[in-house]
C-alpha cells in the first residue's frame, strides 16, 4: 500500500514540476514574440541590455512586465476559480460567478464616463486612454467598486450561514446589478466615453507595468500561500459542509475568508488588465479532469495552467493583432474553449 | 457516556421546537437506534451532538465534558459522522480516509496520520483500495470508505445516519455487523437511526423513540411493543414471532 501511494504522490508531484517548467520555458519563449518584428538575436541583445536603446526599453518595459503580467494574473483568475468552485459546490463557479468582474467594470465606467478618468482631460485619443494622466484612477475605482461588491454580497450570506446556493444566487443576482448600473451609465455616455470604457473591458495585458504586476503579485502570492494552508480543510468541503464541520473545519469561516480572498485576486487582476474570461473555468477544469480534485496538487497545477493559457494566449493575441494586440480575453476563450470541449467530451479523461 | 440533558431546538429565531426538551443517555459501546417519523427531529438531534447545528437550549455532555462549548477541533476527536448521502471529492481513498485525521494534524499531515490511516484500512479490509478513486466506488463500499474515515477521527462516538439507507441486502448486513464489531470491540458507542424497524431491532441496544420533539419512549429491546410502535408511528403494525426473533410486520393489510 505505501509503495503504491508514493508511486501516486511521486507521479503528482512530477506533474508539477513539468507544468513548472513549461511555463517558464514558455514565459522566457514569450520574450521574443511581439509586433515590433525583432528577430531572436535581437531580443537576446536586448535582454541583455546590449542592443539599440529602443530594442532594450521594448523588451524590459514592455515585454518583461507583460510576460509578469499574464504569468502572475493566469495564476491568480484560475486558482480563484478553482476555490469558488469548490466553496460553492458548483461547476460553473468562476469570479463572474460573484459580480466580481461586473463590479469592476461598472467602477471602472463610472470613472471613464462619469469622470472622464485618465484620458479625457489630457486630450489624448481613445487608443492611448491607458497612457493619460492617472492610469490609477480607473483601477482604483474599478478594484473600490468590486471591494464593495464583494464584501456586501459576504455580508448577506452570513445571515443564512453560507450556504453555497445562498451565495451563488446573491453573486448573480448583484453582479447583475451591476450590469444594468453599468448599461445606464453607458447609454448616457458620450461616443467618446463609451469606446475608451468599452476598449477598459477588453482585457489588455499591455496595461501591466512593473508597478501593476508587483501589486498583483503580492496579492495572487498571499492568496496561493493562503490557499495551499487550507488545502485539507478545502478537501474537507468537497464532502459537503455537515460532514466537513464534523471533521473539525469552521465551513463559514473558511467560505468567507476563501471566497473574500479570491474575489480580491480577480478584482485586483481585472482592475489592472480588464475582463479575461474564462481562464478561471478553463483552467481548473483540465487540471481536476486529469488529476482528480486533491487541493494539494490542484491549486499548484491550476496556478500554472493559469499562466500558461494566457501565456500563450497574449502571445498570440500580440502575433496576430496588426500593430496593437487583440483583446486576449477573447482569444482566452477562443483557445480555450474547444480544448475545454475536448477534455470534456473525451473518454479517456472521463474516470479521473 | 454521552448524556444529552433537556435540548431543544429550533430553526430560525421564531420557529417551532423541533427538540422541545430532549433527554438520553448511551453509554460506551452500545448501539443506540433513534425511531420517528420522519420530521420527529432524529437528524436535527444529530446535528446538535456534531455541531452542525446549534441548539437552543439544553446540555450535551460527553464523559462530562460539555460538547456544545468546545472547539470544532475538539468535538471531531470525539463525535465522528457518517452522513447519509455520502459526497466525496475525486480523492484517493487513501486520502478521503487520511482527511479524518484534520482534527490532529491541522495543516499538513504527518507520518503518524498516514499509519493511522493504514492501521484503519487494514483493520476494515480496504487496504488492496488505498489508491483508488472513491468516484469509481459502489454504494457499499462508499459507505465502508465514510466510516473508515470517521474512525480516522479515533471517535469515541459516531453518529450513523440512516447507514443502510441506499444499500442492496448484502451490503446492508455488511454494514450493520461492521457496526457491531466496532461498538463491541473498539467500545465505541453508536447513535443511529434506522428506516427499517427489524433492522433497528437486529441491531440496537438501546431505543429512543421520539415524538413531538421529545423522547417518549426509552429502554432496552424488550421495550419494542406493538401499542408503542402504534403510538409512535400512528401505523397499524403487529408483531409476529419466528425462530424465537421478532419481526415486525404491517398490519394493515390484514384488515381487509
Amino acid at each position: 500500500m505505501a509503495d503504491a501511494l508514493r508511486k501516486n504522490r511521486t507521479k503528482n508531484r512530477r506533474i508539477v514540476i513539468v507544468l513548472a517548467v513549461l511555463a517558464l520555458l514558455l514565459a522566457f519563449a514569450c520574450l521574443f514574440a511581439g509586433p515590433s518584428r525583432m528577430s531572436v538575436s535581437e531580443s537576446l541583445d536586448a535582454l541583455l541590455k546590449r542592443g539599440s536603446s529602443a530594442q532594450v526599453r521594448i523588451l524590459w518595459n514592455i515585454r518583461i512586465p507583460r510576460v509578469l503580467a499574464a504569468v502572475v494574473a493566469g495564476a491568480g483568475l484560475s486558482v480563484s476559480g478553482l476555490v469558488m468552485q469548490t466553496n460553492l459546490n458548483n461547476p460553473m463557479a468562476s469570479p463572474s460567478t460573484l459580480g466580481v468582474s461586473n463590479a469592476a467594470v461598472f467602477g471602472a465606467n463610472l470613472s471613464i464616463i462619469a469622470f472622464a478618468g485618465g484620458f479625457l482631460d489630457t486630450g489624448r485619443n481613445v487608443a492611448n486612454y491607458a497612457t493619460g494622466a492617472n492610469p490609477y484612477a480607473t483601477s482604483l475605482l474599478a478594484f473600490a467598486f468590486a471591494a464593495v461588491s464583494i464584501l456586501l454580497i459576504l455580508g448577506l450570506c452570513r445571515l443564512r450561514s453560507f450556504a453555497p446556493g445562498v451565495v451563488v444566487l446573491a453573486g448573480v443576482a448583484i453582479g447583475s446589478m451591476w450590469t444594468a448600473l453599468t448599461t445606464i451609465l453607458q447609454f448616457y455616455a458620450t461616443d467618446v466615453g463609451l469606446s475608451a470604457a468599452v476598449i477598459w473591458t477588453f482585457g489588455d495585458l499591455g496595461r501591466a507595468t512593473y508597478r501593476t504586476d508587483v501589486i498583483m503579485a503580492a496579492v495572487v502570492l498571499a492568496g496561493l500561500v493562503y490557499f495551499a494552508l487550507a488545502s485539507w480543510r478545502l478537501n474537507a468541503l468537497l464532502s459537503g459542509d455537515a460532514a466537513a464541520k464534523s471533521m473539525g473545519v469552521s465551513v463559514e469561516r473558511l467560505r468567507f475568508f476563501s471566497m473574500l480572498a479570491a474575489s480580491l485576486i480577480t478584482a485586483v487582476c481585472v482592475s489592472f488588465l480588464g475582463m479575461i474570461g474564462f481562464v478561471g473555468i478553463i483552467c481548473p477544469h483540465v487540471v481536476k479532469r486529469l488529476l482528480g480534485q486533491d487541493h494539494r496538487v490542484t491549486l499548484p497545477a491550476s496556478a500554472l495552467a493559469g499562466s500558461i493559457l494566457l501565456l500563450l494566449a497574449d502571445t498570440l493575441a500580440r502575433s496576430i493583432g496588426q500593430g496593437s494586440a487583440l483583446p486576449v480575453g477573447a482569444i482566452t476563450s477562443l483557445l480555450g474553449a474547444p480544448f475545454f470541449l475536448a477534455i470534456l467530451f473525451s473518454r479517456k479523461g472521463g474516470g479521473r | 457516556m454521552l448524556q444529552i440533558l433537556d435540548l431543544r431546538f429550533r430553526y430560525g429565531k421564531r420557529g417551532p421546537l423541533v427538540l422541545d426538551g430532549v433527554d438520553l443517555s448511551l453509554s460506551d459501546g452500545e448501539i443506540g437506534v433513534l425511531m420517528g417519523r420522519n420530521g420527529a427531529g432524529k437528524t436535527t438531534l444529530f446535528k446538535s451532538i456534531l455541531g452542525i447545528e446549534k441548539p437552543c437550549g439544553g446540555q450535551i455532555l460527553f464523559d462530562g465534558r460539555d460538547l456544545l462549548s468546545m472547539t470544532r477541533r475538539e468535538r471531531a476527536r470525539i463525535v465522528a459522522y457518517v452522513p447519509q448521502d455520502i459526497q466525496f471529492g475525486d480523492l484517493s481513498v487513501f486520502d478521503t480516509v487520511l482527511a479524518g485525521r484534520m482534527s490532529y494534524f491541522g495543516l499538513k499531515a504527518g507520518r503518524e496520520d498516514e499509519s493511522a490511516v493504514e492501521r484503519i484500512l487494514a483493520d476494515m479490509d480496504l487496504e488492496a483500495f488505498a489508491t483508488r478513486n472513491v468516484a469509481e466506488l459502489s454504494g457499499g463500499e462508499r459507505q465502508k470508505i465514510a466510516i473508515a474515515r470517521a474512525l480516522a477521527q479515533e471517535p469515541k462516538l459516531l453518529v450513523f445516519d440512516e447507514p443502510t439507507g441506499n444499500l442492496d441486502i448484502a451490503n446492508e448486513q455488511l454494514i450493520v455487523r461492521e457496526a457491531r464489531r466496532l461498538a463491541k470491540e473498539k467500545g465505541i458507542g453508536i447513535l443511529t437511526s434506522l428506516h427499517d424497524i427489524n433492522q433497528a431491532i437486529d441491531l440496537g441496544d438501546r431505543f429512543f423513540f421520539l415524538k413531538e420533539g421529545k423522547v417518549r419512549y426509552a429502554g432496552g429491546p424488550e421495550l419494542i411493543s406493538e401499542s408503542v410502535l402504534q403510538d409512535i408511528f400512528e401505523a397499524d403494525v403487529r408483531i409476529a414471532e419466528i425462530e424465537g426473533k421478532r419481526i415486525v410486520i404491517n398490519g394493515g393489510f390484514y384488515e381487509e
